[in-house]
């Protein structure tokens, strides 16, 4: 990621934020709030037999393109989520904190944002608590979710070195969790 | 147990066919679906968990859809398709130890005419949209999902029925090939948005 660039563009990109979806988000929000809801588990489930990830290219919030073949040799937790989406803005920190605790060691998340606007996403990554410091792809038309057949956000793929999906979550998830560390590490 | 204490064997049968009454009952009028009223909001929530299914069940305003739809710069048409009907935020959870499955084809509901009716699915709203050039698709609850332990899934839930009706909704899920299904009575749809 590039932040210096992201900071020098921030004025830029804070006046062209689309407050409608901003209004939007907190409606969400409000609206969620009238429901209880559901904790967030921390299982990821085995895929059986392990499915080769199909491979794409997307741009990140400054456009720098992202190939997934890229990061073949490293374990990559593939995130889709939009910040509208209760859940994903919820389980976002627990990634961030199990990036931090693997990057040396080979992690890679990755988080596909779906339908977004890279100037909202970037608003949103500075509210959060725990910013985001992963690569956040943008796929503005969802033709890689489809590639993936998510039906659901946030859908969370965990891919061995080789590039095969090898454990999968649909709904939110704490990721810090020691259950989804022990996939880590056997996959590292 | 029983075994040492053959007198209760006499009871066991009693008791388990008033168990199973009780929970057909309990099943039957809907006292296990918790309604709640946001304080903050004034929206109303419905909430059930048995036979290894979750589902939450939201009133969703008109205005809500509107402005939710209006920010993706969907058309009009898309969002007064949707704003118009009775809608419903829908969490769908797996709280089962086991593999979930459902399809929202299987679901029916009712409304004051008590004609069982199917639920518009995802796809044929996407079928709409398609042909009208609209490929945005994460506003309502998927067709269907295999959900293992822990998964979940929302999305909205749509009924062609005034603001302010009351619906039941029939959910049918199967855990391992052994279906399930559950009333959920009395759901209120949002009120219309107060005139002026």
């Amino acid at each position: 990621m590039k932040n210096g660039c992201r900071i020098c563009n921030v004025r830029q990109r804070l006046r062209r934020v689309d407050w409608g979806v901003l209004l939007l988000t907190a409606l969400m929000a409000a609206a969620a709030g009238a429901a209880e809801l559901p904790p967030l588990g921390h299982s990821m489930n085995p895929v059986s037999p392990p499915l080769p990830a199909p491979t794409f290219s997307l741009p990140d919030m400054d456009g720098t393109e992202h190939e997934l073949g890229s990061f073949r040799g490293k374990v990559v937790m593939l995130n889709f989520w939009a910040t509208w989406c209760p859940p994903c803005r919820r389980e976002m920190p627990s990634m961030q904190r199990l990036y931090d605790k693997y990057k040396d060691r080979g992690l890679v998340v990755v988080a596909v944002n779906q339908w977004e606007d890279p100037d909202l996403v970037f608003q949103f990554s500075g509210s959060l608590s725990l910013a985001p410091e992963f690569p956040i792809l943008f796929d503005r038309e969802s033709r890689i979710a489809e590639l993936y057949a998510v039906k659901g956000l946030p859908t969370t793929y965990l891919l061995d070195k080789e590039g095969n999906i090898r454990f999968q979550a649909i709904g939110g998830r704490e990721f810090d969790h020691p259950d989804v560390e022990a996939l880590i590490e056997s996959l590292l | 147990m029983f075994t040492r204490r053959p007198g209760s064997q006499r009871f066991l049968l009693p008791t388990l066919l008033l168990a199973m009454i009780g929970a057909v009952s309990a099943s039957a009028d809907g006292s296990d679906v918790v309604p709640t009223r946001d304080p903050a909001t004034g929206l109303m929530s419905w909430k059930y968990e048995g036979d290894g299914l979750g589902i939450e069940l939201l009133q969703v305003p008109p205005d809500f859809i509107r402005a939710s739809y209006s920010a993706r710069d969907l058309p009009a048409a898309v969002s007064e398709a949707v704003a118009t009907r009775c809608v419903f935020g829908t969490i769908v959870r797996n709280i089962s130890d086991r593999q979930l499955q459902y399809r929202v084809a299987d679901w029916r509901y009712t409304a004051a005419d008590g004609i069982e009716k199917p639920i518009k699915t995802k796809s044929e709203w996407l079928e709409e949209w398609h042909g009208m050039g609209v490929r945005f698709s994460w506003s309502i609850l998927a067709d269907d999902s295999v959900f293992a332990v822990g998964d979940w899934i929302q999305g909205f839930t749509t009924m062609p029925e005034p603001h302010g009706s009351v619906v039941n909704l029939r959910v049918v899920w199967s855990i391992e090939g052994v279906r399930y299904e559950k009333w959920l009575p009395n759901l209120q749809c949002a009120p219309a948005p107060a005139a002026g």
